[in-house]
């Protein structure tokens, strides 16, 4: 079986500044891979080439076999690439629940169908499940500009699973929430991980989350993977010590 | 929760019950201006969807309103029937709608905004200078109203109560469109479109989806506006226009389903009533926007629910501090 997510060899250069420089991985169903590395190390650019947003140079993205490489966001999340963002990305004037509503009306039925149709999908029930595995219950009606910051992490994170993803790119899920909430937001992503079947690929500045969430780490430094491995090995890795505190 | 719901209601019932009954009592110069504020009204809804719920600005849809009228009335003058007249032009303007969405997937805001503007002029010059075709500045007249099956709408009473079931038709299906995942779509472009995108939301395909159905409910405001008047000249429809309707989905409430039909009401029904202000009608309309805009920019509408939610929230703490 293929990979579900294969990026082979890929350069993105910005005038005469190169950004990615030759990056080459792929992710098997059900992993959890991490992405860590300075900052300026390319995370960024590499996941903005893989989810459609940047034009990669050179190089190739394929997701289940298929080749991906160009296409729009939109159609990408069709085969089912989804994502969160660094910054909150929620639909402030609309309740919890039509965002989590809005997040997969878009993979149920045909366009005549969502005119003609429910005014939910058929989604209702599914949204009110995230909301409950969330812990959104108390706000699901509330518009989602009001709420706290930690709780539109929250309903950032649910979005992205609401039209059933097979490959979820997760942008700094950890950036800005408290202790109480990350353990909570771990657990979360790993019993969706494990329930959904949904591969997972992390970028964290928070160590102790990356270690602890991913199965397999990949380090980058200066557009390049320096290393490649389990987190205890990651670890102890000397030349990851030196990519972060220098020589 | 009861009398939250029961006061809107029975405001509704009231002014259906005096539209009905408006015949009864209003002269026929009255008649003409309520049938005018629902041709406004249907015109300014389909501004709200496309500015309003899509968060595209347009400055066209005077235009649009303008293209709707002039096929209308070119097809009847052909031997064309009413309702087919009618549908071609909606479609006509789906069409030039869909086509004007392009720009806006490449500029927003206001650089739209005078894309829009530049099409709203060009149109007006079409008008004005295609004598050929639109008999230029002497204008279309003698347009007839519609008969169907047999039942004439000529007198002013009954293509009064023609353009009120227009009115109510058009309302229903964008209460429709709004609640379906359409509509959901349609405000997610506004309030995200990167974040819609990667939800699977073809902004693209909305975009341009939200000018042409915005357009196009333009256009068959327009051909219900040609035989409400009878007479149609390029003057109409210039940039003025479309700034009226603009202002006028602002001023109701953009994005509020009922906000156009406020909009239009102070836009049409109210120089009326203030005739007795003489030359200052402008000036208090002027002062008044600028006020609403300062305080409450969600419009009359927006201003409508902000008081209801602010007396609700005194009648629970005064029924909570009797226990």
């Amino acid at each position: 079986m293929a990979p579900v997510l294969e990026v082979k060899d890929i350069h993105k250069s910005f005038g005469g500044i190169v950004a990615v420089d030759g990056v080459s991985f792929s992710v098997d169903e059900g992993e959890i891979v991490g992405i860590i590395g300075p900052n300026g190390s390319g995370k960024s650019t590499l996941f903005n080439c893989v989810l459609g947003q940047l034009q990669p140079t050179s190089g190739e993205i394929r997701v289940d076999g298929k080749v991906t490489t160009g296409m729009r966001p939109c159609d990408l999340n069709a085969l089912g690439v989804s994502r969160t963002f660094q910054l909150l990305q929620v639909f402030p004037e609309l309740t919890v629940k039509d965002n989590l509503i809005a997040a997969g009306q878009e993979h149920r039925g045909s366009m005549l169908s969502r005119l003609f149709g429910p005014p939910d999908a058929g989604l209702g029930a599914a949204a009110d499940r995230m909301i409950e595995f969330f812990r959104l219950s108390h706000v699901a009606g509330e518009r989602a500009g009001r709420l706290s910051y930690g709780q539109q992490k929250l309903l950032d994170a649910a979005m992205a699973f609401m039209g059933g993803p097979r490959l979820v790119l997760l942008d700094e899920p950890a950036g800005g929430v408290n202790l109480t909430m990350l353990a909570d937001l771990r657990e979360r992503l790993r019993a969706i991980n494990r329930e959904m079947r949904a591969t997972f690929v992390v970028i964290e500045h928070n160590m102790d989350f990356v270690m602890s969430l991913c199965t397999r780490v990949l380090v980058l430094a200066e557009g390049r993977i320096i290393a490649e491995g389990d987190p205890a090995s990651i670890r102890n890795n000397p030349k990851v010590v030196e990519a972060y505190l220098g020589p | 929760m009861e009398r939250a719901r029961l006061v809107p209601l029975a405001i509704a019932a009231a002014v259906v019950l005096a539209l009905a009954l408006g015949p009864q009592f209003l002269r026929p110069s009255s008649l003409y201006l309520v049938s005018l504020w629902a041709v406004t009204a249907i015109a300014a809804m389909g501004l709200n969807l496309t500015l309003g719920y899509a968060g595209q600005i347009s400055m066209a849809q005077g235009a649009f309103v303008g293209i709707g009228a002039y096929a209308t009335a070119i097809l009847m003058q052909q031997g064309v029937p009413f309702p087919a007249a009618f549908v071609a032009a909606g479609a006509i303007c789906f069409g030039v709608g869909w086509l004007l969405g392009y720009p806006a997937l490449r500029v927003q805001h206001h650089y739209l905004a005078f894309v829009t503007l530049a099409f709203t002029t060009l149109v007006y010059l079409l008008l004005r200078n295609e004598q050929w075709l639109t008999n230029g500045v002497y204008g279309i007249s003698g347009i007839q109203r519609p008969v169907l099956f047999g039942v004439s709408f000529a007198k002013s009473a009954d293509y009064y109560y023609f353009c009120l079931g227009m009115l109510a038709i058009f309302l229903g299906a964008m209460w429709w469109m709004i609640r379906s995942p359409w509509g959901r779509a349609f405000m997610v472009l506004r309030e995200n479109p990167v974040r819609a995108m990667s939800l699977g939301v073809d902004t693209r395909r909305y975009t341009l989806l939200a000018f042409a159905i915005g357009s196009s409910i333009g256009g068959f405001a327009g051909g219900l506006f040609a035989p409400l008047v009878q007479f149609l000249e390029p003057g109409s429809f210039s940039l003025g226009y479309s700034l009226s309707l603009l202002l006028m989905v602002i001023v109701g409430g953009s994005g509020y389903l009922l906000g156009p039909l406020v909009g239009a009401m102070v836009a049409v029904l109210l120089p009326e009533f203030l005739r007795f202000t003489q030359g200052y009608y402008l000036l208090l309309y002027a002062a008044a926007v600028m006020i609403l805009m300062t305080f409450c920019p969600q419009g009359l509408i927006g201003m409508a629910e902000r008081i209801a939610a602010a007396l609700r929230r005194r009648r629970t703490t005064a029924t909570t501090g009797t226990h």
